[in-house]
């Protein structure tokens, strides 16, 4: 396997951590809020599908575990900036922050331990291509993943409950004058925000890296709520930028591995660069910035 | 009652520093009040790691003293003003002993040591002292560089790798010391090093050791990692692999290479001890395997029986202090020479290494 071999093989793999809690954040502001605990909610994830997994659960229950503990924590977030209207932006971070503290506290006793990954499987046919074949051996949460990507953009584009969702976050206040709950609404995004935020730290914890380790997010769910923003809130776009944030990431390794003479701390800020510089440059499109920005965002709704 | 027992601890408090500068020496602690030791540390203490073997380090310590000490373990706290406040707090609170575990916390621990002389610190890995400070070290070198040699005699391809946190001296001087160890084996040897650029992300850490078994590296040195994130990716992949600090054996059976292991405790003990007795100077404590601080372990039984010979010999030789793993003739990656046939590389040079020996393919971030 070649370094080109190594990214192509890796780079799905690499995104979907990313990919997973994007795309729920991209539903929580398409509905008018701002989540910013995205962070705090993959560890609490993470450290749920963990704990199920090691003793013995298996994967599916460890992500049903991981998916229900995080939406309910997000629920959590609901509660204050939905029912009390708090600051979204405030109580977010807090969220974020508690749902760190507490992976933290159930992970304890299971620091630093290992389980076993999930198996690859190889897309007949098109995983026999010679390199870019290597694209189509992923594992079960990945192809699942594109699948969800291909939904959440489907049900955007032509369904009735994308539309009332955007339509919410556009204007609460018309969308709330025509009869839609609003605030259930708003607090179903929330939630299904949460459980994505909860897949992706599971995938990270039980399936990518498979170990637990307070901290292990590391940075992920603030790169994915940037994924969001640069993404222009368009599903196909945050698939392309977690993709294109795992490929240099992987390439940036990659290339120290062959021993090419760039410095490794520029290296290691090449993700970061090329994501911002791509997207930004999709995105330049000023007319489009303002047909897929969304209007309420982070703005309590009152009646 | 919440107010009188409150003033009378300050007044006690305050009577008691008086007396501590009416002495002007280090007093060693009061008769009846148990000498308070804290270690903070950067990341949580795992059973496996860093954190671990320094929390482990203080075991010995309680055994000895028993309810004499009070240990108090501060984990997951990162460098900046976090740590300076909590190593602040701990040491109003009265604990007298502060072992400040991340490179890090120096500024912060060394303005403690410097603003209460009652107080002793060690700090992990820096370069200041003061007379109540000492930083400490391993050299971690010394156990590299058999393992390399191991690495060399086990390599199918010629290509070692190494997954590396921060290019800072401590961590260069085990690449090198692999690199010269595994070119007594095989002289064409060739070593890889990927910086991830942290000290902790499992993840990356782990993608990291995939890029190098993707060059077809076949040996992989787990370098500065808390978790067995490259240990356990290396068992999966049938790659051999090797670590620091404590064992990682049980994450991967088949081809765990071995691990230096650190064991703290005969140098946390004896400070312990200089610190009650008054005895206590600071001094830069850079320990090896001669200290007992350093040591190979679990020897992986693949390693063929000739080179297991080889290293025995060299590590005997290395305990009693008659050879030292850079012992020349060295030359640098930029092909400069770095040490004439049979000079030796001292102490304080090897802890300001700041370049790759030749075999080293990975230019070294500058």
């Amino acid at each position: 396997m070649n370094a080109v071999e190594f990214i192509i093989s890796g780079m799905l793999a690499a995104a979907t951590p990313f990919l997973l809690a994007a795309l729920g954040e991209l539903v929580v502001e398409r509905a008018g809020v701002l989540n910013l605990g995205v962070e705090g909610l993959m560890a609490l994830g993470a450290v749920l599908a963990f704990i199920v997994v090691y003793h013995g659960g298996g994967h599916l229950l460890g992500f049903v575990a991981a998916g229900l503990g995080s939406a309910v924590l997000s629920l959590v977030f609901a509660a204050l900036a939905l029912g009390f209207r708090a600051n979204q932006v405030a109580t977010g971070l807090a969220i974020g922050i508690l749902g760190q503290g507490l992976s933290a506290l159930f992970g304890k006793s299971y620091e630093s331990l290992t389980v076993k990954g999930l198996p690859k499987l190889a897309f007949p046919g098109l995983s026999e291509i010679p390199v870019v074949g290597r694209l189509f051996v992923e594992d079960v949460v990945v192809w699942l993943s594109l699948a969800v990507t291909f939904a959440i953009w489907a049900m955007f584009a032509y369904t009735r409950v994308g539309l009332v969702v955007r339509a919410i976050g556009e204007n609460p206040k018309a969308a709330h004058a025509i009869g839609y709950p609003v605030i259930a609404i708003r607090v179903a995004a929330i939630a299904f925000g949460g459980m994505m935020a909860g897949f992706a730290g599971a995938y990270a914890a039980a399936v990518y890296t498979p170990l637990w380790a307070d901290g292990m997010i590391a940075g992920r769910g603030w790169i994915a709520i940037a994924l969001v923003v640069f993404g222009t809130w368009l599903a196909g776009r945050i698939f392309l930028g977690a993709c294109l944030f795992g490929a240099v990431s992987l390439m940036s390794l990659a290339a120290q591995a062959t021993g090419l003479d760039v410095p490794s701390q520029l290296l290691s800020s090449l993700p970061y660069l090329v994501t911002i510089v791509v997207l930004g440059i999709i995105s330049a499109d000023r007319r489009l910035l303002r047909l897929n920005g969304v209007a309420s965002l982070g703005e309590p709704f009152e009646r | 009652m919440l107010n009188y027992l409150t003033r009378r601890t300050l007044m006690k408090g305050l009577a008691a520093t008086g007396l501590a500068g009416a002495l002007g020496g280090r007093p060693a602690l009061a008769a009846d009040e148990p000498l308070g030791i804290t270690l903070v540390l950067p990341s949580p203490v795992g059973d496996v790691g860093w954190g671990h073997a320094l929390a482990a380090g203080l075991e010995p310590v309680k055994a000895a003293y028993g309810d004499k000490v009070k240990i108090t373990v501060i984990e997951n706290i990162a460098e900046g003003p976090d740590a300076d406040r909590i190593m602040n707090k701990t040491v109003a609170d009265g604990n007298k002993f502060l072992i400040a575990g991340s490179f890090g916390y120096q500024n912060g621990a060394l303005q403690i040591a410097r603003r209460d002389p009652s107080v002793t610190v060690l700090h992990a890995s820096g370069f200041q002292t003061a007379p109540n400070f000492s930083p400490f070290a391993a050299k971690y070198f010394q156990g590299t560089y058999l393992l390399g040699m191991a690495a060399a005699a086990l390599s199918k391809t010629g290509k070692l790798g190494s997954v590396s946190a921060f290019a800072i001296p401590e961590l260069i001087t085990s690449i090198n010391a692999f690199t010269l160890g595994a070119q007594t084996v095989n002289p064409a040897i060739e070593v890889s090093v990927v910086w991830v650029n942290s000290w902790f992300d499992p993840a990356k850490e782990q993608e990291a050791a995939k890029a190098l078994m993707a060059q077809n590296c076949d040996v992989i040195f787990s370098n500065a990692q808390d978790t067995p994130s490259v240990i356990s990716a290396c068992e999966e992949a049938g790659v051999y692999a090797f670590n620091l600090n404590s064992s990682m054996k049980k994450y991967a059976p088949k081809k765990y290479l071995g691990c230096i292991a650190t064991d703290w405790s005969p140098f946390f003990k004896a400070s312990v001890d200089a610190h009650i007795a008054g005895t206590f100077k600071g001094a830069n404590a850079f320990l090896g395997v001669a200290e007992k601080v350093v040591e190979v372990v679990d020897w992986n039984s693949d390693v063929p029986a000739d080179t297991m010979a080889k290293i025995k010999e060299v590590a005997a030789k290395i305990a009693d202090g008659s050879f030292s793993p850079f012992t020349g003739p060295i030359s640098k990656a930029d092909g400069s020479e770095a040490a004439a046939a049979g000079a030796t590389i001292a102490d304080p040079e090897i802890v300001a290494m700041d370049w790759h020996v030749k075999g080293v393919t990975t230019p070294l971030p500058k």
